[in-house]
């Protein structure tokens, strides 16, 4: 059995995250040799999942302030409430919280790959329900002030039908959008909006289509837009994803999320096919440093890299293919605020499903428009904060509980921004005659995103940038997991009919998929 | 379904492909013939019987086999007593503790008390005695056992439904046992296999709601439900529900606001309504359809609805009018508050012919009622009908003949 020093490496991928795991699913059957490693001792780099032992120690390595280090995590710090009577956190195992969970449009190009890669079988989808938004509590001098309260978004004919509490007009002139939206890539919708393209899809919806406030915050909520800026021409290819996606595998939702942790799960799908492929797979080991230099490449010009790895054994190789460095400080970069809360409830109110016959949600995201919530020395939030809730039917926590997904652009008071968005969404859940729920364990950190969003190719080294910071999947990370293949496969012979992400199943295994 | 436009396999067929196929037609012919052997000399026992199950599986369109299969089944009956043999133990599907259909996920409406006891009578008798043949309690065990046979002939016809779905022989075949249920089994046994033939009708309908032959099952069922042969009592107030959920699933479901009016009559009786009652159900229904036109003006079945409801409202109080005590004057107040209603649609909707379409429609139903009140934009509908729809001109112009006579 040859040593590592001593095989021939096609590719070396550094990393497990979701784009490398993409990529060794996609190579599983090209007979290449494949040297997967990571230097974390678990898969799925920023997209893992963790049970509670797993995240205090990665909140311990990630603990520093962001400036300091060029990490995509900084500023971990997680916190136990003292306990409560029985109802207390669980043995950590029966956790599995995601760093940056991701709901995954039905139409997505995600999906129709690891279907034709055979891979879907593996992985467990849970539907993802209704989308909310907040409704502050109103406090006038007149009348009693009422609850803060959640209220459905609209998106269908049907829901908006039901609705009791848009008015007449206002339906109506929800419904004309709706309909623009589902056909706004063909003529004569196009002349509306294609010369506004750039402009700020709010005031779109303002002047066009005459949405009041509320409205407006609705459809906006459907874009996920982590600025609550979104050009017209992103948001409307947003709103349109999200109402083709309505429907597709069965009534009542448009998206779903992978059961046991979301992408770690598909992370690990990958590297499972990449092994099975003949794939080496090591953990706990990463690239230290990347020689290309002419004299290396001279003396085999067939693998011009030489690649040293932490445990200290040098190899040689065809292909690198490693997560670009991160560059602070750009202007793009983008930068979240993230506070991860295990709730003692399993807040069913939230989980309803949509109609009979129609899945129960594992899966329900609430909007916080701008404003709408404030430090206690009344400063409003800047940017929308957005609310991941996960029911124990995703394997994240155990029953009777729920994990709650905070998210908002970084401020100097995002932190605190997202603790007050905690207690007013469990204020709005809670019914005036129960108990509210408590807080288990709370998990805050920051997470940046590099400024680069394009596969960057440097003779036999390819960048992949970072998965983009979106709570919906992004298919443009489909076309990077396509480049860097590319990149790898270049100097195969080239054959027509290879075939990308198609593949039979292995041991002829009856085809019994049945999305209904 | 399946079957539609797939264009025929012309390729030629290899040589081991004729040859498998020659096979097959060998196999298939040996089985007929053999059948067909039985029939002639009058032999329906366990034998015919299984063979009918192979040919039925490969050819379910040949209705004589299906008749083949029946005598089988009935003789079947008829031999018990002595034999205590009953063709389902022979057959090739389920065990004999009740295998559910499967139907039952969908909300079932309310059987008779009675029937989970005589499931618990089912499978241990309450004495410990089980399926085997007691010479002592024949009455019991034999409808028990009539009910396996139903219960195993209609799961037979189910992968064959999947497969054929259109396949008439297999639904007649299908009835055929629902009917012996009746006629063999006490009345709270058979309603329940009634039961769960509704809980098949609400799949097929989960799956395809606007299956115009799925409904007029679904109708039969019910009928058959309601009758005094089962439970006896009516479905009318489940199956307007049932109806109000079809259509909040999608407001285009035709057949569900058709059934929903075909019901309408049957529960205001039933609910025995007051005068009163039966005008605020018909106030509820114009709100209702009036919410749904708000969202979907361009959708024609609304329209039918919205013309059910004024057609109500004009033609001589009958037994399926809604409110027949309304004075002539409340209606034509209805009528036109509907021209309003409708009228309001257009500073949002300028483009939709059924809207124009309706105003007329109303303004020539509140005439019959001898209101001569001409709207003012009455000349501006029909050019907007004329730009819209050019093509029906011959239609629009006998609108206008008939509004010129108001």
């Amino acid at each position: 059995m040859e040593s590592l020093s001593d095989t021939n490496w096609d590719v070396v991928i550094s990393g497990t995250g979701l784009q490398q795991s993409l990529l060794a699913l996609a190579l599983s059957r090209s007979g290449k040799n494949v040297l997967h490693v990571d230097p974390n001792d678990f898969y799925g780099a920023a997209e893992a999942a963790f049970s509670l032992q797993e995240a205090d120690e990665w909140a311990g390595k990630n603990r520093d302030e962001p400036t300091l280090t060029p990490s995509i995590f900084a500023a971990a710090e997680v916190t136990k409430p003292a306990t409560v009577g029985e109802r207390g956190l669980s043995f950590p195992r029966a956790y599995s919280l995601a760093l940056a969970p991701q709901i995954i449009h039905t139409k997505s190009e995600l999906l129709s790959q690891l279907v034709s890669s055979k891979a879907f079988r593996q992985v467990e989808f849970l539907a993802v329900g209704s989308f909310y938004i907040f409704q502050p509590s109103s406090s006038s001098s007149s009348e009693a002030s009422t609850q803060p309260s959640l209220s459905r978004i609209p998106s269908t004919r049907e829901d908006v039908f039901a609705s009791t509490a848009i008015p007449t007009r206002a339906k109506r002139s929800l419904m004309k959008f709706l309909k623009f939206v589902l056909e706004y890539d063909a003529e004569p919708q196009t002349e509306a909006w294609k010369a506004r393209a750039g402009e700020p899809l709010v005031e779109f919806l303002a002047s066009e289509f005459k949405l009041d406030e509320r409205l407006r915050a609705d459809v906006m909520t459907l874009t996920l837009s982590l600025d609550g800026a979104i050009s017209v021409g992103a948001g409307l290819a947003a709103i349109h994803r999200h109402m083709t996606s309505m429907g597709l595998f069965g009534a009542g939702f448009a998206a779903v999320y992978p059961k046991w942790g979301g992408l770690s799960e598909v992370a690990q799908v990958g590297c499972r096919a990449g092994a099975v492929g003949g794939a080496v797979y090591m953990l706990g080991t990463g690239v230290t440093d990347v020689q290309k230099t002419e004299e290396e490449r001279n003396l085999d010009p067939e693998l011009p890299l030489g690649i040293s790895l932490s445990n200290g054994i040098s190899i040689r190789a065809k292909t690198l293919v490693q997560p670009a460095q991160l560059q602070t400080g750009g202007g793009d970069a983008v930068s979240l605020s993230r506070l991860t809360a295990i709730v003692s409830s399993d807040m069913s109110s939230v989980f309803e499903a949509m109609m009979d016959g129609a899945p129960t949600p594992a899966v329900a995201v609430v909007a916080f428009p701008p404003g709408c919530i404030s430090t206690d020395g009344q400063e409003s939030s800047k940017f929308p904060i957005y609310a991941m809730l996960h029911s124990s039917d995703t394997g994240e926590c155990p029953t009777g509980q729920c994990v709650v997904y905070l998210s908002t652009l970084s401020t100097p008071t995002s932190k605190t921004i997202l603790e007050k968005a905690l207690s007013s969404l469990l204020a709005a859940v809670t019914d005036s005659d129960s108990e509210r729920p408590t807080v288990l364990y709370k998990l805050s950190y920051e997470q940046t995103s590099g400024s680069s969003t394009s596969v960057n190719v440097d003779g036999a080294v390819v960048d992949l940038p970072p998965l983009p910071l979106d709570l919906a999947f992004n298919d443009a990370v489909m076309g990077q997991v396509r480049a860097a293949w590319d990149a790898v496969t270049k100097c195969d012979e080239p054959d027509g009919s290879v075939q990308y992400m198609k593949f039979e199943d292995r041991e002829g295994a009856v085809d019994d998929d049945n999305f209904d | 379904m399946a079957r539609h436009g797939i264009a025929r396999d012309t390729r030629l067929r290899t040589e081991e492909e004729r040859e498998f196929e020659l096979g097959v037609i060998s196999r298939y012919r040996s089985l007929e013939d053999q059948v067909r052997q039985k029939a002639k000399q009058k032999d329906y026992g366990q034998d015919t019987f299984q063979l009918t199950s192979k040919l039925l599986q490969r050819n379910p369109e040949y209705y004589t086999v299906w008749n083949i299969r029946r005598r089988c089944v009935i003789s079947g009956f008829a031999s018990r007593p002595s034999d205590g043999s009953c063709p389902s133990k022979a057959s090739s599907s389920s065990s004999p503790t009740a295998t559910p259909l499967p139907s039952s996920d969908a909300p079932l409406p309310e059987s008779s008390a009675e029937t989970p006891q005589s499931r618990d009578s089912q499978t241990a008798g309450r004495s410990g005695t089980t399926h085997d043949v007691d010479g002592g309690k024949p009455s019991r065990q034999s409808w028990e056992d009539d009910l396996e046979v139903f219960k195993s002939e209609l799961h037979f016809t189910v992968p064959l439904l999947l497969q054929f779905p259109k396949c008439y022989w297999i639904w007649n075949y299908r009835l055929w046992t629902l009917n012996q249920a009746i006629e063999r089994l006490p009345a709270r046994v058979a309603t329940k296999v009634w039961e769960e033939e509704l809980g098949l009708v609400n799949k097929m309908l989960h799956k395809d709601p606007r299956n115009f032959h799925a409904w007029g099952y679904r109708r039969y069922v019910v009928d058959r439900l309601e009758s005094s042969e089962l439970a006896g009592k009516s479905l009318a107030e489940p199956e307007l529900e049932y109806t109000a959920q079809m259509v909040r699933k999608d407001l285009s479901n035709f057949s569900a606001w058709h059934h929903r009016s075909q019901l309408i009559p049957r529960v205001l009786r039933e609910r025995e309504a007051s005068d009163d009652d039966r005008r605020k159900f018909l106030e509820s229904e114009l709100a209702l359809i009036r919410e749904a036109l708000n969202v979907g003006p361009e959708d024609q079945s609304l329209w039918f609805y919205h013309q059910f409801l004024i057609s109500n409202l004009v033609e001589s109080p009958g037994p399926q009018t809604i409110a027949p005590t309304l004075t002539e004057d409340e209606r034509k107040t209805y009528i036109r508050q509907e021209i309003d209603e409708i009228e309001d649609l257009l500073e949002d909707y300028g483009d939709i012919k059924w809207i124009y379409e309706a105003l007329i429609q109303c303004t020539l139903a509140v005439s019959q009622l001898g209101d001569r009140v001409v709207p003012k934009d009455l000349t501006s509908w029909l050019r907007k009908l004329r730009d819209l729809d050019p093509q029906r001109s011959g239609r629009w112009a006998d609108l206008e003949s008939q509004l010129a006579a108001i």
